[in-house]
């Protein structure tokens, strides 16, 4: 899942596991998940049972996944998923819930990695989160610098370059090293006096918007047409709430949302629902300049967000671009699409 | 303005329809409840709805559009849950967002109970609310629910026994409505087929079936589908299943397949999921239908 897998996987390597990681998404990946799943189920589900189908091809003899518990079809992937990979193979499925996810990763990787003592076990998964909110922070940095700099490509490749850095990391230290350097580096290449650019909300489903496979690589495409790109959804951020914040009875994603979302919605619909609609409003209240909503199609949390957005652009007149993604879509479609969008908002911006 | 309420006739409806009509009848509001699905309400609640929601989100739509110029209150309760171990799908916990996002109703013409079986206090919460935005007290409030309780669980009507032929398992506001469920349910009578439905189970058996699913099926509605499939097939008067669900809807989406993979295919009986849409030509449907009863029989021939 975008940049959340090198991480992982070199928190699983220190601890002695081998890893086989299924290849980069592409489109033999799309046709070999569509083609072992049921037509009508969302494009994640699609994605991740092509993802298992290969690391299975590499020899993988176990997989790791994620399930949560809820309204949304997520907290229903694994059981489906494990009956049909189980046909004419043997296959250890380990699946982790999102609501008790440090206590179940700490357990599977005791099972794991036998060998690796308590202190190792902890150390490497308070680095792997610590790595994954380095990636949001240069992630943001590069959503922040790239439109401001002259050549906005290599901006984005200084954030390629400083993501594989930091994935290899072996120690806190080394972490924020790399990202203040590369953040740093970003900075410069940017003018201090540059001009305000066009502010656009990301805002959708966690999977969408996190794989770049799956969202078609918008951010980038934002960033390259001059547009500053806010993206609500962040694997780290993600990671830190949902493993130690509400593990400690810190976090309540409901209470933080909900708030934020009144008056257009005043209930946890599962998924990412209340927090697309929650971010959308902040945005519009913010001056942002568009909304982009992302999701897969048939995204029973996001539809039923759909329904606030659709009021909240109005009320606030703003341009709203709607991207319902399947294993259909196509890179020039979505590009198309965008780029009319970003032609709407800069002359909208011009006019007033 | 007088007060009088109205109730669309879908989704939970057909479950709870009894007992909300008789909640607020106790309580003297007069109820009116939009009538029976036709093309017209449909295509209505199409036009209205976001492409991509359910069918039977979009009948809703359509449904409480109708009641919006003869009632002053619409009555949209939020059922997040209401069986402890179960979830309901997204839309119905955003069911009044929808319907207040969708015709910009302001909020007090919207009776709002809010039901989620994990908080405590819920039921009396729902109560105080539905009395409270029709001028009642809490306590009256109560002590009509009590009466319409009563009054709903006597006359249910699942006794475990149908001598039949043919399972017809579905969602029951697919099953009971004319447009959708009802449809197949009615080609099936007209070839003298005796048919059962989830319905003819007590809710109880059908979740103590579904718990014995291993990883547990979490959607509610789901659940009890997935424990009607099991005692369909297992029971020996069965000759067929006929699985219908919609297009769009989440959770069937993947719980059909699962009971596909561990039930059906195991069961050796024949069985045919039929999705339905709202585009019109009911001779897809008719077509499979008849073709599965075809298959019925000369099984039972053999």
């Amino acid at each position: 899942m975008g940049n959340m897998s090198a991480p992982v996987r070199h928190m699983l390597e220190s601890l002695a596991v081998e890893v086989a990681e299924a290849p980069p998404i592409s489109r033999r990946t799309v046709e070999l998940g569509t083609l072992h799943s049921p037509e009508g189920v969302c494009l994640p589900y699609k994605l991740n049972m092509g993802n298992f189908l290969e690391g299975l091809e590499r020899g993988a003899d176990t997989i790791v996944t994620m399930c949560g518990a809820g309204k949304c079809r997520f907290g229903f992937y694994g059981a489906v998923q494990q009956t049909a990979l189980a046909k004419g193979r043997e296959v250890a499925f380990c699946s982790l819930d999102t609501e008790r996810l440090l206590p179940d990763m700490y357990r599977f990787l005791r099972r794991a990695a036998p060998a690796a003592g308590r202190l190792a076990v902890a150390g490497s998964i308070a680095l792997a989160v610590k790595k994954l909110r380095a990636l949001d922070a240069l992630n943001d940095a590069k959503n922040y610098f790239g439109p401001r700099a002259d050549a906005p490509q290599r901006i984005i490749d200084l954030c390629e370059y400083g993501a594989g850095e930091i994935a290899l990391a072996d120690s806190f230290a080394e972490v924020n090293y790399s990202r203040d350097l590369i953040a740093g580096v970003m900075g410069s290449y940017c003018r201090a006096d540059a001009p305000q650019p066009p502010r656009v909300a990301l805002v959708g489903e966690f999977y969408v918007l996190l794989e770049p496979y799956a969202n078609h690589w918008i951010e980038n495409a934002l960033i390259r047409q001059g547009v500053e790109v806010k993206k609500f959804v962040r694997a780290g951020g993600w990671a830190y709430a949902k493993t130690l914040l509400q593990t400690f009875g810190l976090f309540n994603e409901e209470r933080e949302y909900l708030e934020q979302a009144r008056p257009y919605f005043s209930h946890h619909v599962g998924g990412d629902g209340l927090k697309s609609v929650g971010t959308s409003l902040w945005s519009a209240r913010q001056g942002y300049d568009g909304i982009i909503h992302a999701f897969p199609f048939g995204c029973m949390p996001e539809i039923v967000a759909q329904y606030a957005l659709k009021n909240i652009v109005a009320d606030y007149g703003l341009p709203l671009l709607t991207l319902s993604i399947d294993e259909h879509a196509s890179d020039v479609g979505i590009a198309t699409r965008l780029e009319a969008f970003v032609d709407c908002i800069k002359r909208k911006k011009n006019v007033t | 303005m007088t007060i009088s309420v109205g109730i669309p006739r879908a989704l939970l409806f057909h479950e709870f329809g009894e007992l909300w009509q008789g909640f607020f009848t106790n309580l003297g509001i007069p109820v009116s409840v939009s009538a029976a699905t036709t093309k017209t309400v449909l295509d209505r609640g199409a036009s209205l709805a976001v492409d991509e929601s359910c069918l039977p989100l979009k009948l809703y739509l359509g449904h409480a559009e109708s009641l919006l110029g003869c009632s002053s209150h619409l009555f949209v309760p939020r059922i997040a849950c209401y069986h402890r171990d179960y979830y309901l799908c997204a839309k119905f916990a955003g069911l009044p967002d929808i319907v207040r996002n969708t015709f910009g109703l302001s909020a007090d013409r919207l009776i709002v109970p809010d039901v989620d079986g994990r908080r405590p206090l819920c039921g009396i919460n729902a109560v105080r609310t539905a009395a409270g935005a029709v001028g009642r007290s809490t306590f009256a409030g109560l002590a009509s629910l009590r009466r319409a309780l009563a009054a709903w669980r006597a006359q249910s009507r699942a006794d475990g026994t149908a001598g039949a032929k043919v399972a017809v398992i579905g969602h029951s506001y697919i099953l009971h409505d004319p447009l959708l469920g009802g449809e197949i349910l009615a080609l099936l009578a007209g070839r003298n087929v005796a048919t059962a439905t989830p319905d003819d189970i007590p809710a109880g058996e059908l979740y103590a079936e579904a718990k014995k699913f291993a990883p547990a099926v979490h959607w509610q509605l789901s659940a009890k589908l997935a424990g009607a499939t099991r005692h369909f097939a297992l029971r020996p008067d069965i000759a067929g299943l006929v699985l219908v669900s919609c297009f769009g809807c989440g959770p069937d989406s993947l719980v059909n397949e699962y009971l596909e993979q561990r039930v059906l295919k195991a069961c050796g009986k024949p069985y045919v999921i039929i999705s339905l849409d709202e585009h019109t030509g009911r001779a897809g449907v008719a077509t499979r239908v008849e073709a599965f009863w075809d298959l019925v029989e000369w099984r039972r021939r053999l």
